[in-house]
Parts: C-alpha cells; sequence; structure tokens
C-alpha cells in the first residue's frame, strides 16, 4: 500500500532535478528548472493516477499491477516533463518555437482576434472529437463497461492486467505485426520493380501507369469482396483454374487465410506505392545514372547504389503511410473475405479485435475493448515518433 | 515533384527505344495480374448462378436479372446517395475548415500561435481508429446516431489540410495581402477572392484525397449506423450476400462491388496527379 | 485542364447531393418500426405482410428493417437501446431471451393484451400456439415475447450419394454417420467431404440437450439465476471429441465462418453437391428441398444424429420471437400489437411454414396445412416438429437461460474451431471456453442484476 501523497513528493523531486540538471546544462537559470520541475513532474505523476484513484497501489492489488502503476507514472511524468522543458528552455533562450521560419511578418492583418472564429471550428471539432474519446478512452479502460448494461463497475487496471496474463492477446500483437510487415514490405518491393519499369520513357507509358495505379481507388471493404469471390474455399475460382494441388483452404485454414488477406491487400495498395514510386523514380537526375553508366557499373549496382538511396525519403514515407494501411483500413478486407477474424482467428488483428470486443461482436465489452485501443495508440505514438526522429520534418500523414 | 510527371510525358515519345522490349512485357505481366480480379468480378456481375458455378470465362446471361437485384430488391442506389452526400459533406467540409485555419496561421499574429498550431498538429498522432469505442459513445451520448451528423462532422478538421494551407499561403508573397488591405479587403474577401483561386491545385490534390477517404470508409460508419436507411455503399453492399436460395449470391454482389467503385475510379484515375500532389506538398518544401 | 476536371467532378458530386438528398415527407400515419434479423427472402415474405397490413389498417405504417443475422441485430439493437433508439418491435434469437428480459425494455406480450379477446378486430388466442413454443416463451408464467420462426436442428441428406453407397436410410446416430462417411467416401464420385454443420453455438446446445446434460447450472437457469456454465461435462467433450474425429478423417467440411457468418457456407457446399449430408436448422427445409430438386438429387431430412453412447432425450427449440419495446406511443404499442397478431395469423404462419420449413406455430395453422395435403406431399416438412414433439421435457432439452449467451455462444463456436484446427485436448479447451464463459456470467450478472 503507498498513498499518493509521498508518491506526488518524490515525482516533483525527480522532476526538479531533472529540468534543474537540463537548465544547468543549457546555462540557464537553475532555480526556474528546479520550480518547474517540481510542478511538472508532480502533476505528471497524476495525469493516469488521479482517474485511476491510485487503485494500482491498493494493498488487494497484486505486485505487478503496483508495477504497473508505476510505469504509468513514469509515463505520465515523461508526457508532462519532456514538452514543458523543451518549451521552456527554448522560450528562455529566446528562440522561436516554430520550427519552419515561414513566419511571414509582413502581410498580416490587424485586429488578432479575427483568427479566433477562423480557427474555432478546426479546434472544435479537434476537441470534442479527437482530445476528448483519447481521454474518455483512457478512463473506459479503467471500467467494466458494457453496451446496454445498467451500469459501470470501476475495475482499476483490470483490463490491462487481463491482457498480459493471456497468452492470446500476445498471440493478436504479434499476428498483426507479422500481417502488417508482410503486406508493407510485398507491397513495397514488388511496387518498386514494377515502377522501375512504368517510369521508363517507353510508348504508352501513361496507358500503363493507369492500369497499375486503379486498385488504389478500390475501398478495402470491395477489395474483400473481390478476393472472397476468388478465394472461397468452396467454389472460388482460384481451386478451379490451379487445380486441385492448390486447394489450400485460402479462408479457412488458419496458416493460409492471413496470406489470402495479405494477397487481398498487397493488390490494393500496390496502385499507390506504385504512383509513388514513378514519381520518385522520375525525380532521380538522369545524369546521375548516365554517369554510373559510364562508369561501367552494372544495371543492379546502378539501382542499389544510386537509385535506392534516392529513394528513401520516398521509401520512408511509403512506410508510414502503408503501416497505417496495414494497421487500421485492411479492418474491412478481413470483415468482408473472412467475417469474425478467420479460423483460429487467424486474421483477427488488433484492430479488428477491438471493434468485435467493443462493439459488433456479442460480447460488447467496452472497456476491454478501450484498454486495447490503448495498447494500439501507444504503438501509433511510437510509430510517428519514430517517423519524425528518423525522418525529419519531410513526413506528414496522408489524412 | 508534379511538374517532374507532366513533362515526363512528351519526352517519352522522342525517346522511345525499342530495346526496353523486356519493360513492355513486364508490364503485360504486372497489368494483367492486377486486372485479372476485377475482370473476373465483371465477368461474374453478368453471370446467373449456374454459370458462376460452371466457371465461364465469357459474359453471362445474368446481368438483368442481377441489375434487377441489386437496384429494385436491395436499392444499392440509396446507399449510394448516402456515400454521395456524406463525400460531399466531408470533402467540402474539410477543405473550407482547413482553408480558414490556413489564413489564421499565416495572416495572423496573435499570443500562442505556436501553442494552437501544435494542439492541430499533435492530432497527426490520434487516428480516429483508437480512439472509435470512446467516440462511438460520445456521438450516441450527443444523439447523433443514425444521422449525417455523426458520419460527417467528426472528420470535418485535418490537421494535414491545416498545415497543407498554412505552407501553400506562406508561399505566397506578402505584397498580395498588403494591396488587399489597402484595397479594404477584409480576411474572408481576401481568402475568397485572392487566395482561394490561387490555391486551386492544393485545393483539388485536398480534395482528392479526402473524396477517396471518405467515400471508401467502412468501420465507422458501420459502428455508428444502425439505421439501413442510412447505411453507406460500402457497408449497404454487405446486404447484396444474402437473396434467394440460400448461400452467397455473387452475381448481384459482385454487380453492387463494380458500382460502388465506380465514383472512386472516376476521380482518381482522372485526378491522379492531384491525388498525389495531396501527399507530396507537404514534403520536399 | 486538370483544374477543369475537378471542378467538373466537385459540381456533378455536389449536384449528385443536393438532388438526391431524401425529402423527409412527414408521415400521416403512426410509423411502426420493426426490425427483422433475416436478409433474404424471409425478409421479402415479411415485407409483403407489412404491406398487406398496412393495406389494411391505413391507420398504421409498419416499416420494415432487415439485418444480417441474429448476432448482428443483437448487437446492433444493444446499439440502438444504448442510442435510445429501439424500434418497436425487435426480432430477438432464443439465446438473447435472458438479456432481453433483464434489459427491462420491452413490455410482455401478455400485459400489452390485457385480457382483450381481440385487437383491432383482430382475434387473440395465446392458446392456438402450439405447446413447446407456448412453453418455451412463457417466462414466470407470462406469455412474454410473441412466437414467429421457430425450428429445430436436424439432418439433410442427398439421397443419391447415401443410395450409391447402398445406405438407404439417413444415420441416425454419430456412429451410423461414421459408417455412412466411410461408404460415401469410397464412392468413385464421393463429394469433396461427407458432411457440413454451421459452426453456430445453436449446434452444440443441441447436441448437449440430446445427451440431457446441462448448458448452465442452476437447471439451466430455469430454477434460479444461472451462474455457472455447466457445458464443460463428459457430454460436451464428446461433442467436440466427435466433431474432432470427423474432421480428422476428413469427413467433415468446416468453412472457418463462426456463428452468423457460417450458415451461408454450408449451404453453398450441400448447393453444389459437395457434401452429402449437413447437420442444419429446420428453417430452410424448403430451400433444402429445392436444392435437391434444382441438382437433380432427392434431398430426405432426418433427426439430427445423437451419440450412441448417451442415447437421445430430446432436442431444443430455436429460432426468433418478436419482442414489443416498453414505454410506447399508445398509439403505435397498439398497432405493432396488431401487426403482430396479423403477422402470426393461421394463414400467416401456414404460408411462412412453406416458404420456409419453420415449424408452424399454431395448431389452426398445421390444421389448415393438414387438410391441404401439404404434409402429405412435402415429408421432409414434418420432421422437425415430429422431433420436438417426440422430445422429453427436461430442464436439459428447454434450453439455457443466461445473461450474456450470446457472448458465451462464440466461446463455444471458438473452442470448436480450436479443436478442430489444432491438435489440443477437446477437453482442455472446453474447460477454457468455460472459464471465460464463467467471466462472461459474472460480468454480466455484476453489471445487470440488482
Amino acid at each position: 500500500m503507498i498513498s499518493p501523497l509521498p508518491l506526488v513528493m518524490i515525482a516533483a523531486a525527480i522532476g526538479a532535478a531533472l529540468l534543474g540538471f537540463a537548465f544547468v546544462r543549457s546555462g540557464v537559470r537553475w532555480f526556474l528548472g528546479l520550480g518547474l520541475g517540481a510542478v511538472a513532474g508532480g502533476a505528471g505523476s497524476m495525469l493516469f493516477m488521479i482517474p485511476l484513484d491510485y487503485c494500482t497501489f491498493a494493498a488487494e492489488r497484486k505486485p505487478y499491477e503496483a508495477e504497473f502503476g508505476f510505469l504509468l507514472v513514469g509515463i505520465g511524468m515523461a508526457v508532462v516533463l519532456i514538452p514543458v522543458g523543451w518549451i521552456s528552455l527554448r522560450l528562455l533562450r529566446g528562440e522561436s518555437l516554430m520550427s519552419t521560419a515561414s513566419q511571414p511578418t509582413q502581410g498580416t492583418f490587424r485586429h488578432w482576434w479575427i483568427a479566433i472564429p477562423l480557427l474555432a471550428p478546426t479546434i472544435t471539432i479537434l476537441v470534442l472529437f479527437l482530445y476528448y474519446p483519447s481521454i474518455e478512452t483512457v478512463r473506459l479502460s479503467a471500467h467494466l463497461s458494457r453496451l446496454g448494461a445498467k451500469r459501470e463497475a470501476f475495475v482499476c487496471t483490470t483490463n490491462y492486467t487481463r491482457l498480459v496474463e493471456n497468452s492470446d492477446y500476445l498471440d493478436v500483437v504479434i499476428r498483426t505485426m507479422y500481417i502488417s510487415a508482410a503486406i508493407v514490405v510485398l507491397s513495397m518491393v514488388l511496387s518498386l520493380l514494377i515502377a522501375t519499369m512504368a517510369y521508363l520513357p517507353i510508348r504508352g507509358a501513361s496507358i500503363y501507369r493507369t492500369l497499375l495505379i486503379w486498385p488504389n481507388a478500390i475501398s478495402p471493404a470491395v477489395a474483400g469482396l473481390i478476393f472472397l469471390l476468388i478465394f472461397n474455399p468452396l467454389g472460388g475460382i482460384i481451386d478451379h483454374v490451379l487445380g486441385s494441388a492448390f486447394r489450400l483452404g485460402w479462408t479457412n485454414d488458419p496458416k493460409v487465410a492471413p496470406w489470402t488477406i495479405i494477397i487481398a491487400s498487397v493488390w490494393k495498395s500496390m496502385g499507390y506505392n506504385i504512383l509513388f514510386y514513378i514519381a520518385g523514380l522520375q525525380n532521380v537526375p538522369k545524369d546521375l545514372i548516365e554517369a554510373g553508366a559510364i562508369d561501367g557499373a552494372g544495371l543492379i549496382r546502378r539501382f542499389t547504389h544510386i537509385v535506392l538511396p534516392m529513394l528513401s525519403p520516398i521509401t520512408f514515407f511509403l512506410i508510414i503511410t502503408n503501416m497505417t494501411y496495414a494497421f487500421f483500413d485492411t479492418y474491412a478486407t478481413i470483415d468482408y473475405l473472412t467475417p469474425g477474424g478467420g479460423p483460429l482467428e487467424s486474421t483477427n488483428t488488433m484492430m479488428y479485435q477491438v471493434a468485435q470486443l467493443g462493439v459488433f461482436g456479442e460480447r460488447a465489452d467496452l472497456g476491454k475493448a478501450a484498454a486495447q485501443s490503448i495498447v494500439l495508440f501507444v504503438m501509433v505514438i511510437g510509430m510517428t515518433i519514430v517517423s519524425f526522429r528518423t525522418g525529419g520534418r519531410q513526413v506528414t500523414y496522408g489524412a | 515533384m508534379t511538374n517532374t510527371i507532366a513533362s515526363a510525358r512528351p519526352q517519352a515519345r522522342s525517346r522511345w527505344i525499342p530495346k526496353r522490349w523486356y519493360a513492355h512485357i513486364s508490364l503485360w505481366i504486372a497489368c494483367f495480374f492486377l486486372g485479372v480480379p476485377l475482370f473476373y468480378t465483371l465477368l461474374v456481375s453478368t453471370q446467373t448462378r449456374q454459370e458462376i458455378n460452371r466457371y465461364e470465362f465469357t459474359p453471362g446471361s445474368g446481368l438483368a436479372e442481377n441489375w434487377d437485384i441489386v437496384f429494385n430488391q436491395r436499392h444499392l442506389q440509396d446507399y449510394m446517395v448516402n456515400s454521395a452526400i456524406m463525400t460531399a459533406a466531408i470533402t467540402i467540409g474539410k477543405t473550407i475548415l482547413s482553408l480558414l485555419a490556413g489564413l489564421a496561421f499565416v495572416y495572423f499574429r496573435f499570443p500562442g500561435k505556436w501553442l494552437v498550431f501544435g494542439f492541430v498538429l499533435i492530432t497527426l498522432m490520434m487516428p480516429t481508429e483508437v480512439l472509435i469505442i470512446a467516440l462511438f459513445r460520445f456521438i450516441n451520448k450527443l444523439n447523433w446516431d443514425n444521422t449525417y451528423l455523426a458520419l460527417i462532422v467528426p472528420f470535418l478538421a485535418s490537421a494535414t489540410g491545416s498545415f497543407l494551407f498554412r505552407q501553400h499561403f506562406s508561399n505566397i508573397p506578402a505584397e498580395l495581402s498588403e494591396a488587399a488591405q489597402l484595397d479594404g479587403a477584409n480576411p474572408l474577401q481576401f481568402l475568397f477572392r485572392v487566395l482561394v483561386p490561387m490555391s486551386w491545385n492544393t485545393i483539388g490534390a485536398l480534395a482528392v484525397v479526402q473524396c477517396l477517404y471518405a467515400w471508401n470508409m467502412y468501420l465507422w460508419p458501420n459502428m455508428i449506423i444502425t439505421d439501413p436507411n442510412l447505411d453507406v455503399v460500402q457497408v449497404g453492399i454487405g446486404t447484396l450476400r444474402a437473396g434467394e436460395g440460400g448461400g452467397i449470391q455473387y452475381g448481384p454482389l459482385m454487380l453492387g462491388a463494380v458500382v460502388a467503385s465506380l465514383p472512386p475510379l472516376l476521380v482518381f484515375i482522372l485526378l491522379q496527379k492531384q491525388f498525389m500532389s495531396g501527399f507530396t506538398l507537404t514534403r520536399d518544401k | 485542364m486538370t483544374v477543369r476536371r475537378f471542378h467538373i467532378v466537385m459540381m456533378v458530386l455536389v449536384i449528385l447531393a443536393a438532388v438526391l438528398m431524401p425529402a423527409t415527407v412527414a408521415q400521416e400515419p403512426a410509423e411502426i418500426e420493426v426490425w427483422v434479423a433475416f436478409d433474404d427472402y424471409r425478409l421479402d415474405w415479411v415485407n409483403e405482410v407489412a404491406a398487406e397490413f398496412n393495406a389494411m389498417f391505413p391507420q398504421y405504417n409498419v416499416v420494415i428493417a432487415g439485418g444480417r443475422s441474429y448476432e448482428t441485430m443483437f448487437a446492433e439493437a444493444t446499439v440502438a437501446a444504448e442510442q435510445g433508439e429501439q424500434p418497436a418491435v425487435i426480432h430477438y434469437f432464443e439465446a438473447a431471451t435472458q438479456d432481453a428480459r433483464d434489459s427491462g425494455l420491452f413490455k410482455p406480450i401478455a400485459d400489452a393484451l390485457g385480457d382483450r379477446t381481440e385487437v383491432n378486430g383482430l382475434p387473440v388466442d395465446l392458446d392456438d400456439f402450439i405447446g413447446p413454443v407456448a412453453a418455451y416463451y412463457t417466462l414466470d408464467g407470462k406469455f412474454t415475447s410473441m412466437p414467429w420462426n421457430t425450428s429445430s436442428a436436424i439432418w439433410f441428406s442427398n439421397m443419391s450419394y447415401l443410395e450409391a453407397a447402398g445406405i438407404a436410410e439417413p444415420p441416425a446416430t454419430w456412429d451410423e454417420v461414421e459408417a455412412a462417411c466411410e461408404a460415401i467416401m469410397a464412392l468413385d464420385n464421393a463429394p469433396q467431404y461427407c458432411f457440413s454443420w454451421p459452426n453456430h453455438g445453436w449446434f452444440f446446445e443441441q447436441w448437449l440437450a440430446q445427451q440431457d446434460a446441462l448448458f448452465v447450472n442452476n437447471g439451466n437457469g430455469r430454477d434460479e439465476r444461472a451462474t455457472e456454465v455447466a457445458f464443460n461435462s463428459d457430454a460436451g467433450v464428446a461433442i467436440l471429441t466427435w466433431l474432432d474425429d470427423m474432421y480428422n478423417k476428413g469427413y467433415l467440411y468446416y468453412s472457418g465462418a463462426q456463428g452468423g457468418d457460417s450458415w451461408a457456407t454450408v449451404d453453398q457446399a450441400y448447393q453444389t453437391q459437395q457434401i452429402a449430408m449437413a447437420a442444419y436448422s429446420s428453417s430452410d427445409t424448403t430451400l433444402y428441398t429445392q436444392f435437391g430438386i434444382d441438382g437433380g438429387f432427392t434431398t430426405v431430412a432426418s433427426f439430427l444424429p445423437y451419440n450412441d453412447d448417451t442415447g437421445w432425450t430430446g432436442n431444443l427449440i430455436g429460432g426468433g420471437t418478436l419482442w414489443l419495446t416498453d414505454g410506447l406511443d399508445p398509439e403505435v404499442e397498439e398497432g405493432a400489437l396488431t401487426f403482430l397478431l396479423y403477422m402470426t395469423n393461421t394463414e400467416n404462419a401456414a404460408s411462412w411454414h412453406k416458404l420456409t420449413g419453420y415449424i408452424a406455430i399454431r395448431n389452426s395453422a398445421n390444421e389448415l396445412l393438414e387438410s391441404e395435403g401439404w404434409f402429405a406431399e412435402n415429408p421432409n416438412q414434418t420432421v422437425a416438429a415430429a422431433q420436438l414433439a417426440q422430445s422429453q421435457v427436461t430442464p436439459a432439452t428447454s434450453g439455457a437461460l443466461v445473461g450474456g449467451f450470446p457472448a458465451i455462444r462464440t466461446e463455444i463456436t471458438g473452442a470448436i474451431d480450436r479443436v478442430l484446427l489444432t491438435d489440443d485436448d477437446p477437453a482442455e479447451v472446453l474447460a477454457e471456453a468455460a472459464e471465460e464463459a464463467n467471466i462472461i456470467i459474472e460480468e454480466y450478472n455484476l453489471l445487470n442484476v440488482d
């Protein structure tokens, strides 16, 4: 049993020490760092604990739930401390907070308050439909809550600890990773190969291009239906064409079903990747390649040493968008091709599980679905941070 | 980047090299494998159940019957209308809101601007999908379920869109807005008379991306809409699976799939350059 | 140029949206929304009945909305209740009975009727409903929901295959199924698989009831509220073991689809003669008989085969009933009640039976069909009713009442999925499913029981 007060005080002390040290190193007044750090650290430690009512530290809880509580305290502190420290340091050193320098000072309108009604619709919608649901997801994840039930019950972190205790969920995470990785890698490699042919200035290039990229306009749902027609295990055309040796049980064999989803998703997403790779290849300066040719560099060497590095920004951008696609948009394909998540749950991805558990399935278990949403959320944040750190400011999402 | 695509085309004719037969063959193969699923779908959409079970690779005789099921018995057109309303509203609304936000971020200096901008930008890390359970609850509490509001309003604000126009506007010379102010134009007049006519490419880019995104949405409409009269087409085609005689009715189902794919295919093929610049405009600038 | 194209596309979209914006015309008659868990020819039948009804009673306008399956309808109805947008009448399957009662959202039919003998000129004759049906839906002594589509699990055989294999009668027990499969699969023109069944929790429950084994404790939830499942008994394990055995021998075709999605896959397999036999609901007797006529073979319906070791006690009722929402506008409630009586009157009960194979739920409808010679001409259509009539009434064969039942079913179908597709031990898998099901019951009771 650990009571809240000492916990907040320790968190404040750690925050003060961290920010104080950072301020000293940056040559800014250290006592400001101490003060800000103490406040931010203390507040950060409470970020998740107030909604949870410090339940993870209650006497009747298991030891690892307390550890989980400490983890939440730590995450909360990081979430508050890092931006507070970064912003205050930049402010105190008189630096601009905007990363891009394109802040026109001329040509601005007077009456700055006119900006308020201009921004109000966007901000209101973001607060109501993104920020508020984020908080609500955290709250729901600490409750036993079912659609149509008469009441909710507070269950602390049970929804999370059950995810850890239950190896099924680990299987879902691993499966999601494996399906997503297969989709992204296959789709991008095949697209790059095709794009290296399609970008060449040959006769009919624009017709080829249109014939290659159109599947991008097909919805993931329709892709699921089309591949259901082809791959259904009784009467699917694929079994007829390939003969009985390839009667693999495309949607009812748990080893094969994920690959049917992968094939459908690769088919649907290749058009997008081909489009971008063609554009990327056309941006590779011709003289660079020609110089390579004079050097006598072979076709493959020229490709791997000159073309591929030039394509790395676009490849990086495509990895991020393709991951988003594989994580979320495959939902509709799975729902039409293997409704319910396939045999042995072999096509049940993290996103599919959230929707089925929370709303579509018979369990209608909002709390557990919210806890799984949070796991997904943390993964998305992780992916975004990685993309910003490695890709710099070149990449943004499309949607 | 978009310019290079456009300029590649005239080059293509002048520098055609006959030796590139290998490119033609590979592209033929690629087009074939990408095209076969749709081609077979088109065939099945014209076939009767018996013809499908016989695996015929020719157009069948069931188109009229399938058409009757799809449009007269199952009313796919109603779902198409719902999708069209949702798509048009999201596309137009998102564009307008993004234009307004871009205007505020570039042509106004107000306290805490960086904070507001950061607030908008951080939502890039919040895809609706991971919040969908709570959003679902919230919309139900607002009593917006089974209305167009639920399909449209949550998607009207866009970090990408605001960012896109902010970038685009900040590349427009400041003299334009100074001149407009001297003429006594208010910010909205400036936006719609000066900025918008200069921004059609960017607007088109955002609109095409949003159009496809909205038309192809599945999870959210499926979740929040329980009234079948309001289902969007991606959900509505599912009703074509069942029908007279048990099993899955592939003929009508595939006809529905083809019809539901026509609008996005049309938009995408005609406006593919805008589509791509929607993603690339925010890069490399 | 492309800008102009873009303008054109946008304009077309906007005009399309504006022109086709559905005009909401004020409805004069009271609108009665009815949700039905079908989306096929059965929905068409309901629509026809509703149209007749609306013509007969111009003061009402019954609007039918279809659903993909019982399971999706249950989930959608739960959402609708959460949204406060419940329709006047909802069609629930038998597994939703306890949830529907606990929700407090529905009004028992008996309460709505009071002691009236007619509503809007339509006679009220609850005694006319056949015994098992009236018994199943009379809860706490009250006629609770309106019976409509009642079925039982039966067995369909493609006699061309059976006769070719020298089998004269459809198999009656599990061992006979295996023997028949051995003979059928040895044929030169053997089908791909011997038989199939929809992996739907209902069939597990049927096989459990046949062995007189309980699904949940407290007398299948009929003596007292159920608190734990009882299905992980020897009888339950026997079902999984038998299915696994049949699957491993290559006799059983499993599509991988579970619950509401599983039905259509069996239709497809049976219709295309890729299987010789199928366990299925009597709901589609007409369809399966027609499959035979269209495909040039004879379909014979028979009782669902049972476990030789335990013998046969009886089978369960299945299907759906119509629940009347509580707190409706009196005029809407009256209209809904009138429609329910109309939809289940003698003529409609008979025509519904002929169309589908659901049991004719009224004695008067059975008499009508008998006098038309229908049963003599269509022996398949008598099987389900006979199976129910011959069943002993025990707590096991009365079916389970338990909260969260639909969710528990997905645990069962998941367990069967696992047993078939892996080498895991049926007893262990079923025990794990029971553990998860107990959590579902515990959570359900915690949140819903006062």
